[in-house]
């Protein structure tokens, strides 16, 4: 008999003991797993939504404007620069953008705006500014209508909570209303006709067409067609002053952005503050999006950028975001840490128990010539046995919910949902899938492990033969 | 030549302040094909004794050689060895492991030995004869009485034919009919391969079947008789 089989034999001699051992390590891990799994998951979607909708992976910048986002800190993006990028093969896209700052004034309001010039065609490959554009808007005329039509009387009660509320995906529009997916065939179809807002997007050719913010839309009073002026500094302290009719309205997902932003197309913007081909920020839409792709893109251009130029990670860009998501990470280590502290607990309980119980049994068998090397050798393997077997039943049980988790996202509704909306993020929590999170959870499993193992062992080595015999 | 060679040995206890003399200048022999007890009242020493003998305790003073090895020069590990090759022990409380057959108890040293499987299978089949159990080797101890349960004790004890077997209290636990007939298994085992057994015992049984009866007292030898 071989001590593998002598380990696995002793394993079930108390059958319960065993099971409830394995069942806690599984239990630990399982919950860790998704635990971790929906916490890494809402990391990475928050991550992704706001990297594909502002920021991108990487950016190009004047080397200075990092420190000192001024329109003094431009550079001109050259087809030189423009060709270096695209020969890196992991390039989907270029988007050039010119930001600086102006007074925004309508009839009778003023208001600080950022000015963002803008490739329309290309930011809306990379973040999708299209599909921000207000399509639903709650005015009195379009309540009165609605109030008229069949949808039901609960719907209508929310109508005049939202007077004035401006919709940019009917996601969110279903949520304030309480709309149902099952009603939601139904009543749609109705806002559609009641509530539309005749919106356009911006035209590169068209150098005085102007997207705004529902925000400052709301402030200015600046409707569709109004035409609003932007006095400001121009590039290196000339004068800016311009006239731009409103074409479309936004809605963004951050209210400090939405109440000041201007879209101008990217021609208007360098008119307007005198600096032609200049921009402040090239964003990059990359093919490939995981962090080794992403390093390996930015090392590679960097490589072939010229002075002044520099390259600028999702990571530099996004720090105070990264920060906070590392503080609330550390909280989620904290409950996985207690979780794991409670199940060593339970392990070393295990052990204890189990040495007391079989003192007389390990006594004999050194006694009768088994080496206690042997012997803890057998106990280990009785432990690494109970360990794998919780482990591997934790991982293999938590892989069909994590995958599912993935493609079948936990979806808010409420209070939770309206957050994630007002942030332009669809209200999900999706999993991540199996990534080296997993390694992670399986080696805190060993450690406990093999604590609990060298503990026997100790114990074992320690083991007085006479006392033993005598337990 | 004597199996066991115990000369003016001690073993002293500093549990307390008070030092105790479990085993105090004993010196003894036995021979091949001994079949001794050691008598005497509870604390006269007689478990110190065998203890000692088995290697499983060291003396304060005085040497004990076993088949040629002075113990007290041996290493833990090496002392593990020697029991394992040199002495056979059965316990009062059959001490079998719970998890294994009768069959896998019995070869369980060979096993730790590194016998070759047919061989082992062979001496197994042999022992479980000799004891009286060729019908439960597949039986698990928790399946058998008491005294077929120290009935497979013994068979392991015999499997590697040590130099002689200590059994501390074997009886103990047994009902009469259970006791006589591992009495008689034992005896036979004595007769027919000349094996050694020392035993310490309460049991009346025991001493009337013993060929030599050595009585402790206070850690000393007070009689050792021959009883044929």
């Amino acid at each position: 008999m071989t001590d593998s089989q002598l380990a696995w034999k002793n394993l079930w001699r108390n059958r319960k003991r065993t099971v409830i051992t394995a069942a806690s390590i599984f239990f630990a891990v399982f919950f860790a797993l998704l635990m971790r799994s929906f916490q890494l998951g809402a990391y990475d979607r928050m991550f992704r939504n706001i990297i594909e909708s502002y920021t991108g992976y990487l950016q190009i910048q004047h080397r200075d404007y990092f420190d000192e986002p001024i329109i003094d800190n431009s550079f001109e993006l050259t087809p030189r620069v423009t060709e270096k990028i695209y020969s890196d093969p992991n390039v989907n896209t270029l988007v050039p953008r010119l930001e600086s700052f102006a007074l925004a004034a309508d009839e009778s309001r003023t208001q600080g705006v950022m000015v963002l010039g803008i490739d329309p065609e290309g930011e809306e490959k990379v973040t999708g500014l299209k599909s921000k554009l207000v399509k639903y808007k709650l005015t009195p005329e379009s309540i009165a209508a609605l109030k008229r039509s069949s949808i039901p009387d609960r719907t209508k009660k929310l109508l005049d909570v939202f007077l004035n509320e401006s919709y940019s995906s009917e996601g969110r529009l279903m949520l304030d209303l309480n709309i149902s997916q099952d009603d939601s065939a139904d009543i749609l179809p109705v806002l559609r006709r009641s509530a539309s807002f005749r919106n356009e997007y911006l035209d590169i050719n068209e150098t005085d067409g102007a997207l705004i913010g529902n925000g400052l839309s709301d402030y200015l009073k600046a409707e569709i067609g109004d035409t609003i002026v932007l006095v400001g500094q121009g590039y290196h302290g000339t004068s800016a002053a311009g006239k731009f009719v409103v074409r479309g309205i936004v809605r963004l997902p951050a209210p400090d952005i939405d109440n000041i932003i201007v879209y101008l197309p990217i021609t208007g913007a360098q008119e307007l503050f005198a600096a032609p081909s200049m921009v402040t920020s090239a964003v990059l839409k990359l093919v490939n999006n995981d962090d080794e792709n992403v390093l390996q893109t930015g090392n590679n251009i960097s490589k072939q950028l010229e002075q002044p130029l520099a390259i600028r990670t999702w990571h530099e860009m996004n720090a105070l975001l990264i920060n906070q998501l590392e503080a609330d990470n550390r909280s989620g280590m904290i409950m996985i840490g207690i979780l794991y502290l409670v199940i060593a607990f339970g392990v070393f309980g295990t052990v204890l128990m189990m040495i007391a119980e079989r003192k007389r049994e390990f006594g004999m068998l050194v006694s009768i010539g088994m080496r206690k090397r042997k012997l803890a050798k057998i106990v280990s393997l009785e432990m690494v046995l109970i360990g794998i077997l919780g482990l591997a039943a934790g991982v293999v049980a938590s892989l069909p919910f994590v995958f599912y988790g993935n493609s079948h996202p936990i979806r808010f509704t409420g209070e939770m949902g309206r957050m994630y909306s007002d942030y332009g993020f669809e209200p999900v929590m999706p999993t991540l899938l199996p990534d080296t999170y997993y390694l992670s959870q399986i080696v805190v499993v060993l450690i406990i492990l093999l604590v609990a193992i060298l503990f026997c062992v100790r114990k074992i080595f320690r083991i007085n033969v006479i006392n033993a015999l005598r337990a | 030549m004597a199996v066991v060679q115990i000369n003016n040995v001690y073993k002293a206890y500093h549990d307390t302040e008070v030092e105790v003399k479990a085993i105090n200048g004993v010196t003894l022999s036995f021979e091949k094909g001994d079949f001794a007890v050691v008598v005497g009242p509870s604390g006269s020493g007689k478990t110190t004794l065998l203890n000692l003998i088995g290697g499983l305790d060291q003396p304060t003073g005085g040497e004990i050689l076993v088949a040629g090895h002075r113990l007290s020069e041996l290493r833990p590990s090496e002392l593990i060895d020697f029991r394992m090759e040199h002495v056979g022990f059965v316990f009062q409380s059959y001490n079998l492991i719970p998890v294994l057959t009768a069959a896998e108890n019995v070869s369980f040293i060979m096993n730790l030995q590194k016998w070759p499987k047919e061989k082992r299978k062979v001496r197994t089949d042999e022992l479980l004869s000799s004891v009286g159990l060729s019908d439960r080797h597949n039986s698990r101890p928790s399946q058998l009485s008491g005294g077929q349960q120290q009935r497979v004790a013994v068979a392991r004890a015999l499997a590697t034919h040590p130099e002689f077997i200590l059994a501390d209290e074997p009886t103990a636990n047994l009902d009469s009919k259970s006791a006589e007939s591992l009495l008689d298994i034992m005896e036979k085992l004595n007769h027919e391969e000349q094996m050694t057994f020392i035993f310490s015992t309460h049991d009346i049984r025991v001493m009337k079947r013993a060929h030599r009866v050595i009585t402790l007292e206070d850690g000393k030898v007070i009689s050792d008789e021959l009883s044929f």
